[in-house]
């Protein structure tokens, strides 16, 4: 039996958080709230610190967005390493900075124009566009989904950006009007590097939920430690105590099912296409339900043990439950993780499994 | 991380898989009586698959937690019945291994393995549940030993039982939790009477223990005179280990013949019953994984980590609603499906998850302060 992280792994996430606790105390993170900007400048220290190394296992990485969702890390990593890196390491590339992914799959063409590759159309949600130096764009190309690169700086390329709810992680619209494209796959490996993108954007977005959670958790039992009503901590209270102790609960069985679809990923992506897409895609659903609503409810039970001060905008809590929020609608928005569970438990042709071994 | 069993792990659970398939009756029963469950002890035992984890030199195979956990998960998936000395293999023979003489250790391992001699447990008291340092059946010295009277409660399987591992106060210390003493209590000796008690499940197996002037020899006393305390916890810290891959198994096997039950009903299309049950998988495959991580640290450190404190939690929340669940799928349609019986009365039988072996809310206080580091509650 091996299902725990190894001394390794734990050094990895102790020394990210170290790192970010470090750069980015909270009323940091809200000063670039405020302003619904990134710390563009951390980019190149991420690179030193190896962070984007092509030798980290998706265990690895979701250990660091954890560590991203704890310091609500103000940078684009995850747009980077979710959706859009796969397709640049498949053809042999690096990202040229922080890029991100658009699916244009059904509203974007590609044409030959002379030597390029130019295309039109708009692409939806583009998350963290506006920090992005590249975007990756799976456009038709004629025979079926191919995947490209534009430039954001493209004259063809035109972001308009939306408020959201969470300021730190603005999805924009983007453009296309005969911009710029440079081919990156066509056919299977298209599909192939689409699939591995969204698997990973998804196992990384649910470990940061459970890292956000985990600090929301974390600055309620501070609180209920020092804060003295009745002549005694809050903490001693059990209305208190229990509700921080099933938010606990909650994080702890969320983290297990990240931790499951991450090796679940892996281990299809290291078997090829002869992976078990079964059971990955059910651990991707279980880890899409659990993960953001473990991590709404721990910060709605912060704010509850914060009282009055936990509803203010001075303290800095409600931005990671802004970033709870946030995840949770964009898994609800992607797929309904629950249905895929209850079908694939009661078609009749599949008998439920205890264990997929 | 791995998501797959070792070889050594794999070979184990392919020849018990076969095992299982060749020894348990065809058309496994919903439930066994006693008869049949002594049996099955026995044959386990034969088969080497009582003490998984236990010693050698104790009768055991001497193999890793993982192992047990494997047993679990593939004796749920058949259908297999619960050994019938749970008590013992499970909780009294580890506090034994660990705490008891080896005069002791000789007298009863052995048999608690082969079934022979089955053990209860008599922590409780009626003004001593959630608070077991106030039991108060109590220990005199005597020339032969000691004599008890008091009165034990809620206590499973004393009816079959022939010893009870019981917690009784040898000195009225002012300290609670000092003072207390466990004995390896011989239920047929002069002065045991055992009542049984009725669920509301319309079961009967836990009972009420009476003793009065109960003489027990000296060597019955596990552990040392005054340290009962932590040879309760001892125990019960097992019953709190691996125990949770147990529950977890078979709530997924459970949730298997739910699945069945609703597709033989004709529910498979209902949305409210398609949500439910896909939060109840959900739910059990995150107590099947953070099991295994417990079990992982157990392995590693000797001890399982914090995330096994929120297995039994959350196991009874799910199992109850699974019971509760299934009954409604069948309600309205009684007779369509000869589970009905087994349903019901698990709905019934499933109320008293979240108050064996530690209450839900004694759960979360335990989170609360050992996890988490909150203050105590008064
Ligand atoms: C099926 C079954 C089998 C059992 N088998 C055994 C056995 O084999 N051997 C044995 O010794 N015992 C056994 N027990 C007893 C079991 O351990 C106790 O029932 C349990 O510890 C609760 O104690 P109690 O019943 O006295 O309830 P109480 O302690 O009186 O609790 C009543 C209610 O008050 C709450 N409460 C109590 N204290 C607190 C607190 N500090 N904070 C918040 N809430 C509190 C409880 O959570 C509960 O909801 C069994 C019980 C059951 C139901």
């Amino acid at each position: 039996m091996n299902f725990a992280s190894t001394a390794v792994q734990d050094e990895l996430a102790e020394a990210a958080l170290h790192y970010l606790t470090d750069r980015y105390p909270p009323a940091r993170v809200a000063e670039f709230a405020e302003h619904g900007a990134h710390d563009v400048d951390a980019w190149p220290e991420l690179v030193r610190q190896g962070w984007l190394d092509g030798d980290l296992g998706l265990v690895e990485l979701a250990l660091l967005a954890q560590a991203n969702g704890t310091a609500l890390h103000p940078v684009a990593w995850w747009s980077t390493m979710g959706a859009a890196l796969p397709a640049y390491r498949a053809a042999g590339l690096e990202p040229p900075g922080t890029v991100s992914y658009g699916d244009g799959s059904s509203s974007c063409r590609a044409r030959h124009d002379g030597a390029t590759w130019r295309l039109d159309g708009h692409l939806r949600q583009v998350v963290d566009a506006g920090y992005a130096v590249e975007l990756v764009v799976a456009a038709t190309d004629g025979y079926g989904p191919a995947l490209f690169t534009v430039r954001t700086d493209d004259p063809g390329v035109t972001l308009s950006a939306h408020d959201g709810l969470d300021p730190l992680r603005r999805s924009a619209t983007v453009q296309l009007a005969g911009a710029t494209g440079r081919l990156l796959l066509t056919g299977p490996a298209a599909d192939a590097a689409r699939v591995a993108g969204q698997r990973r954007a998804v196992v990384l977005a649910c470990a940061e939920a459970v890292g956000v959670g985990q600090r929301a958790l974390a600055m309620a039992i501070e609180h209920a430690q020092a804060r003295v009503q009745f002549d005694r901590p809050i903490g001693s209270f059990q209305a208190v105590a229990h509700r921080l102790a099933d938010s606990y609960a909650d994080l702890e069985l969320a983290r297990s099912l990240v931790y499951r679809a991450a090796v679940a990923v892996a281990d299809a992506e290291a078997d090829g296409a002869s992976g078990p897409t079964e059971s990955v895609d059910d651990a991707l659903a279980c880890a899409e339900v659990s993960c953001p609503a473990a991590a709404v409810a721990a910060c709605e039970s912060a704010v509850q043990v914060f009282g009055g001060i936990g509803v203010t905008w001075e303290f800095p809590l409600h931005w990671w439950y802004r970033r709870a929020l946030w995840l949770q609608s964009f898994h609800r928005a992607r797929t309904d993780a629950l249905a895929t569970v209850a079908d694939a438990l009661l078609a009749d042709s599949v008998t439920h499994r205890t264990t997929d071994r | 991380m791995r998501l797959v069993d070792t070889d050594d792990e794999a070979a184990f659970r392919a020849t018990l898989r076969q095992w299982l398939r060749d020894n348990l009756p065809a058309g496994v029963p919903h439930s066994w009586d006693t008869e049949q469950r002594r049996a099955w002890s026995r044959r386990l035992h034969t088969a080497g698959y009582a003490g998984i984890t236990w010693p050698r030199e104790h009768g055991g195979r001497g193999l890793s937690p993982s192992y047990q956990a494997v047993y679990a998960e593939e004796s749920a998936l058949a259908g297999a019945p619960d050994h019938v000395n749970v008590i013992g293999i499970g909780m009294v023979g580890p506090t034994l291994i660990r705490l008891g003489s080896p005069e002791q250790q000789q007298a009863f391992l052995p048999r608690i393995l082969s079934g022979e001699v089955i053990f209860s447990q008599g922590f409780s008291e009626p003004d001593a549940g959630s608070d077991l340092a106030s039991v108060r059946t109590l220990a005199r010295r005597h020339p032969d030993g000691w004599v008890l009277d008091g009165e034990k409660v809620w206590s499973s399987y004393a009816h079959l039982a022939d010893y009870c591992l019981l917690l009784a106060r040898t000195d009225e210390a002012p300290t609670r939790h000092r003072g207390l003493t466990c004995f390896l209590l011989d239920m047929r000796a002069p002065g045991v009477q055992v009542r049984p008690l009725r669920q509301m499940s319309g079961d009967t197996d836990f009972n009420q223990i009476l003793l009065d002037s109960v003489v027990v020899p000296a060597d019955a006393v596990l552990g040392e005179v005054g340290a009962g305390w932590r040879v309760a916890m001892t125990t019960l810290a097992h019953e709190r280990g691996t125990f949770g891959i147990t529950l977890t198994s078979r709530l997924a096997a459970e949730l298997g013949r739910l699945v069945e039950t609703v597709r033989a009903v004709g529910a498979s299309d209902c949305p409210i019953v398609r949500r439910e049950i896909a939060q109840l998988h959900i739910e059990v495959q995150a107590l099947r994984y953070t099991g295994y991580r417990a079990l992982t640290a157990l392995e590693r450190t000797g001890t399982p980590g914090p995330e096994s404190s929120v297995l039994k939690l959350r196991w009874s929340l799910a199992n109850q609603r699974l019971a509760t669940l299934a009954v409604r799928v069948l309600d309205g349609r009684p007779g369509t499906d000869d589970w009905y019986g087994y349903w019901r009365r698990q709905l019934l039988r499933s109320r008293t998850n979240t108050i064996e072996g530690g209450t839900s809310e004694i759960l979360r206080g335990i989170v609360a302060e050992r996890v988490l580091g909150l203050p105590r509650s008064h």
